[in-house]
């Protein structure tokens, strides 16, 4: 990783005078692309791409679903954290329309108890252990956050976590809904 | 006004005896009834364990019902009566007569436009034409 953004940043500046050679290679061009939960291929010298990366596709237009059931968490659960937050289309691959779809269809099974607003953990037992384990986390996210938030480190764990805080929900609720 | 189509769904406390669920699930049909309206489906989940805690419960008896109705006030008139129930412990009513045209539309394109073009996409046409 290190080695690439050697040779990565010498060459930026050249570009402006004349087109070096190396820009027809490609590039580490996705480099600051999200570290997905698949995890990058690894770099490959010498081939066009230095990254192998999957091509997503999104999950519903291969069913060729034209509506997405709140109904049935169990097909919402996999573009859902843990902690309940909608997973963004760069992680999911869901194309735009399935995703504003997916979105009210997760908000209304939130609602309904089938799918958790964010913070409630899984495995969670009795009420007093978990009040108590959800303020420890949180208090040390928020330490994590201050401290080191320009650094592009991520670390192995919670690969997700991040990048999924900018992820847009506001798609509008339909006014029907009453809970 | 048009017909529309409305989703119930109630969870009752895990405690509650079968035949109080079955009194409140007669209670609304007769309801919808006297209000004009025409109940097409009524489910029992059964008891479902909940995302979070509501009234201090982590499980709850889910029932779903769908509710055909002319008259918009039938749904207040529902959720007066599933606010007055001690067993009840959370509902929702969502309208989706909308979606569902929706739906309808975009697969009639689907169909369409399959049909259009059978040689380029024979497996498509087979799947529309199987559904």
């Amino acid at each position: 990783m290190s080695e690439e953004q050697k040779q990565a940043q010498p060459a930026a500046p050249a570009g402006g005078g004349a087109p070096p050679p190396r820009r027809s290679n490609g590039g580490p061009r996705r480099e600051g692309g999200p570290g997905g939960p698949g995890g990058p291929g690894g770099p490959r010298r010498g081939g066009k791409r230095q990254y192998f990366r999957k091509k997503k596709v999104c999950k519903f237009c291969v069913e060729k679903s034209d509506f997405i059931d709140y109904k049935k968490a169990e097909t919402l659960a996999p573009f859902v954290q843990e902690r309940g937050k909608i997973l963004p289309r760069r992680m999911t691959g869901t194309c735009s329309r399935h995703q504003r779809w997916l979105g009210v269809a997760i908000k209304r099974a939130r609602n309904i108890a089938l799918l958790p607003f964010s913070g409630s953990t899984p495995g969670a037992g009795s009420s007093a252990p978990h009040r108590f384990s959800d303020r420890g986390d949180r208090g040390g996210r928020g330490g994590d956050r201050g401290g080191e938030r320009g650094g592009g480190d991520r670390g192995p764990e919670r690969p997700v976590e991040r990048p999924a805080e900018k992820a847009p929900e506001k798609a509008p609720e339909p006014p029907s809904e009453k809970s | 006004m048009e017909e529309r189509l409305y989703d119930l769904i109630f969870i009752c406390r895990p405690a509650t005896p079968e035949e109080e669920v079955k009194k409140i699930i007669a209670a609304m049909e007769h309801a919808c009834a006297e209000k004009g309206g025409k109940v097409e489906k009524t489910e029992q989940w059964g008891t479902r364990k909940l995302a979070y805690r509501v009234a201090k419960h982590r499980e709850g008896y889910y029932v779903y019902m769908q509710v055909k109705t002319n008259h918009g006030d039938l749904i207040p008139e529902f959720e007066r009566r599933l606010r007055v129930q001690d067993a009840v412990i959370k509902y929702m009513t969502v309208r989706l007569d909308e979606d569902l045209k929706r739906q309808q539309k975009l697969t009639r394109h689907r169909e369409k436009r399959a049909a259009r073009r059978p040689r380029r996409t024979p497996a498509a046409e087979q799947t529309a034409a199987a559904s």
